[in-house]
């Protein structure tokens, strides 16, 4: 469980990106992180592995608070959480294997790696992962020669290299033309299904939100304004979208929650707002 | 735009145009500091105080050997009308930043296209006139250069070297024909060339007066259808060459290297008799033949010697100036020292100093290497590889600077350690530029390399300064065409590898 409490980030030059944030992710939840560009989505996915040191809070990971951890503890610490990024950040002259192996270098003594010796099991590893985000064929190929879609599923091979048990996703489906987004989330969607790994993920269209979401909080100016379980999603009206979006936001895509509201909710529980 | 009109409108000119334009004639640019247009008005002042004052130094310069500025400026117009010119276009110039002072003070905003025309103008007459720059000689005398030209263009001539033999063949006259003179024998081997006279004696021309004996002169065995000069050698063994009626007498062989002359004995101040009553004389034919096949001329073998010295002069400089500025170049990095204000310090020195080396031309580090090391290509090393540690620290570090941050990031966040992020994330980025900076640096320090020598820093730069010094334009020509040839096969190489590397 994944616990963030009063979380506040200021830069250096004055912007404060997190205002106080607190919410809870229990185990195996798929969160999505919603909000406009600049709301601190991407300060707050940095701060859980801490590529951002937070100015102030706490965020409890199975009860050890990791924003006083350093050195060999933050590294243990990072390898256990993966992360996925909207521009793929794959070292793009490098090889798709390469890049895959990259994800072992947490577990991996410094000189063996640096001489690009892995063990074996950590190669079967990585042809495990090609194979199960479907890019076995193109393991000797260039990064930057691979297709965008295909550039995400190494990079999300190489989070699966690191084992995680929690994988951050900053707007990972971003870049990608519709049709690849879903299959990107589908992948993720798996691993968490599949391997209980919890997902937290930064997302912009609200279809994608309530199709792949299990719980969501929304960010604005670095607060959060809203958060709601997997019906609440589905059933969010006008004014909860304005209050992440701003007033001059215009709905796009998604199902309206108004229009379902008539509608039985499909487990037929009460939502409650 | 608006904006600035608007201002100007709101703060008007501080005094009437005819006031500013008055105040202008008499310091130029202050009308327009008064019509509030401040920076103008400073701008203009200063153009026309440096063009005043680069006219009367070129007067100065033009008649320095008058007394009294009039009578400088006469001479010196006398001597370069041009200055003259100047002049109209500065009192010209003057009188416009007047009308523009008037004009900037009755309107917002005035043309003063012609007025900043005009400032152009005068700065590049006063260019025209410093640099000396004179077409008419050039399109005069130019010419006069062609065959030099020709020489360094094309000096093949002087790649190849025909060995040449001097072949001799001499024989004994006796002067006045004595009975029993004493003359040494000769030997000549079968093959040899040789000469024979017949009378083998006779008397000296007389000066004004009768001619000496006609000798009957033969030889063989000389190089065919060649021209052979006659050369008499007197009793003291001084050499001169056989003049007949004032003229230098040839004689051309036939095809089997013989030839048949007549030559009269010529007239000699020196007495012709020593103590024995006769002196012994040779006369000779002398030719100069080439033997054998031409080989390559000895300024050819050392044009090469020396170009490849040069091409490793600026590869050990680029290889030392590699190895040193990589270090250099990551603490000269900001994105790697903005830690905290310790390595920023160390990032602002190092950039300093670098800047500081930089800005030192090579050819002086060649002249400071030379006092330290001495002449030769050690020292050209020596000033490369400065400069190249300064240039390559400057542009590595700059590669450094451009990475994408992203990699490094992701590689980060796996929970690698800093060693293996820079191996991953950093080197595989910063391999191109790296490759392409150093194969630059290597291109530009052969072409360095030349021109170091010219100074002493070794390679061929420091034999095409002597060669042209001596006006031998040939050889010169020679080291041209090698150093060209090089640059242009390094530079085509270099863009290869960068275009592969990019």
């Amino acid at each position: 469980m994944l616990e963030v409490r009063n979380l506040t980030k200021i830069y250096d030059d004055g912007t404060v990106a997190l205002r106080n944030v607190s919410f809870i992710v229990p185990d195996g939840e798929f969160l999505v992180v919603i909000g406009l560009s600049g709301s601190g989505k991407s300060t707050l996915l940095r701060c859980i592995n801490r590529l951002i040191d937070p100015t102030e809070g706490q965020i409890l990971w199975d009860g050890v608070d990791i924003t006083s951890l350093k050195g060999d503890d933050l590294r243990n610490l990072r390898r256990k959480i993966g992360m996925v990024f909207q521009q793929f950040n794959l070292v793009k002259r490098s090889t798709v294997l390469t890049n895959v192996m990259a994800g072992r270098l947490g577990y991996s003594p410094t000189w063996r790696s640096i001489t690009n010796r892995f063990d074996d099991a950590d190669r079967e590893r990585a042809q495990t992962a090609l194979k199960r985000m479907g890019i076995t064929d193109q393991a000797n190929k260039r990064a930057d020669e691979l297709s965008g879609g295909q550039q995400q599923r190494v990079g999300i091979a190489r989070a699966l290299m690191q084992e995680p048990k929690l994988i951050l996703a900053d707007e990972p489906v971003a870049s990608l033309d519709p049709v690849l987004a879903h299959s990107i989330l589908q992948h993720l969607e798996s691993l968490n299904k599949e391997d209980g790994i919890t997902i937290i993920c930064s997302l912009h269209y609200l279809d994608l939100v309530q199709r792949y979401g299990t719980s969501v909080i929304g960010l604005r100016d670095g607060r959060v304004v809203y958060e709601g379980n997997k019906k609440q999603i589905l059933r969010m009206t006008d004014a909860e979208f304005k209050t992440i979006y701003g007033e001059e936001a215009e709905r796009m895509g998604g199902i309206s929650g108004e229009l379902l509201e008539e509608e039985a909710v499909p487990d037929g529980e009460e939502v409650t707002e | 735009m608006s904006g600035k009109d608007q201002r100007l409108e709101e703060k008007p000119s501080l005094v009437p145009p005819v006031v500013a334009g008055l105040i202008s004639l008499i310091v130029p640019g202050l009308g327009h500091m008064l019509a509030r247009n401040f920076r103008k008005g400073l701008v203009l002042l200063l153009v026309f105080l440096s063009a005043a004052g680069l006219w009367i130094w070129r007067v100065n310069d033009a008649a320095r050997r008058e007394i009294g500025f009039v009578a400088m400026f006469k001479k010196a117009i006398q001597l370069q009308p041009i200055i003259l010119v100047i002049l109209i276009v500065i009192v010209v110039l003057y009188l416009l930043i007047a009308y523009d002072a008037y004009k900037s003070a009755a309107t917002a905003k005035p043309n003063s296209f012609l007025m900043w025309v005009l400032v152009l103008t005068s700065f590049f007459i006063l260019g025209w006139q410093i640099g000396e720059i004179r077409p008419a000689v050039l399109v005069r005398d130019g010419a006069k250069s062609l065959p030099l030209l020709m020489r360094v263009l094309w000096p093949w001539e002087k790649a190849l070297y025909y060995p040449e033999e001097l072949l001799v063949g001499s024989a004994d006259v006796v002067i006045p024909c004595t009975e029993n003179a004493e003359v040494p024998p000769r030997v000549v081997e079968e093959g040899d060339p040789y000469v024979t006279v017949t009378p083998a004696c006779g008397d000296l021309s007389q000066i004004a007066g009768a001619e000496g004996t006609k000798l009957k002169m033969v030889g063989g065995n000389f190089a065919p259808n060649d021209e052979t000069e006659i050369w008499w050698v007197d009793q003291v063994r001084n050499e001169f060459r056989y003049r007949y009626g004032g003229e230098y007498v040839k004689v051309v062989t036939d095809e089997n290297g013989a030839f048949e002359l007549d030559v009269v004995i010529p007239y000699r101040v020196i007495p012709t008799t020593g103590d024995k009553g006769y002196a012994l004389w040779q006369v000779e034919a002398r030719q100069v033949a080439s033997v054998g096949k031409p080989v390559l001329s000895e300024e050819l073998k050392l044009s090469v010697e020396k170009m490849i010295e040069t091409i490793f002069l600026g590869m050990m400089s680029t290889f030392f100036g590699v190895i040193l500025s990589i270090p250099v170049s990551f603490i000269a990095s900001r994105n790697l020292m903005s830690a905290n204000w310790f390595t920023k310090t160390i990032y602002m020195v190092v950039r300093t100093i670098l800047n500081i080396i930089r800005s030192i031309e090579s050819l002086v580090w060649a002249v400071i290497a030379i006092i330290a090391v001495g002449l030769g290509p050690f020292a050209g090393i020596l000033a490369l590889t400065v400069h190249s540690i300064a240039a390559l620290g400057k542009l590595y570090s700059e590669a450094i600077e451009s990475i994408d941050p992203g990699p490094v990031e992701a590689i980060q966040a796996t929970g690698a350690n800093w060693l293996q992020t820079v191996w991953y994330a950093v080197i595989p980025q910063i391999v191109p530029p790296f490759v392409s900076f150093t194969i630059y640096r290597w291109d530009i320090n052969v072409r360095m390399s030349t021109v170091i020598g010219m100074v002493g820093g070794g390679g061929i730069g420091y034999l095409l300064i002597q060669w042209i010094r001596l006006l031998d334009y040939r050889s010169a020509g020679i080291a041209i065409w090698f150093i060209a040839i090089t640059v242009a096969i390094l530079d085509f190489v270099s863009s290869e590898i960068r275009n592969r590397f990019a």
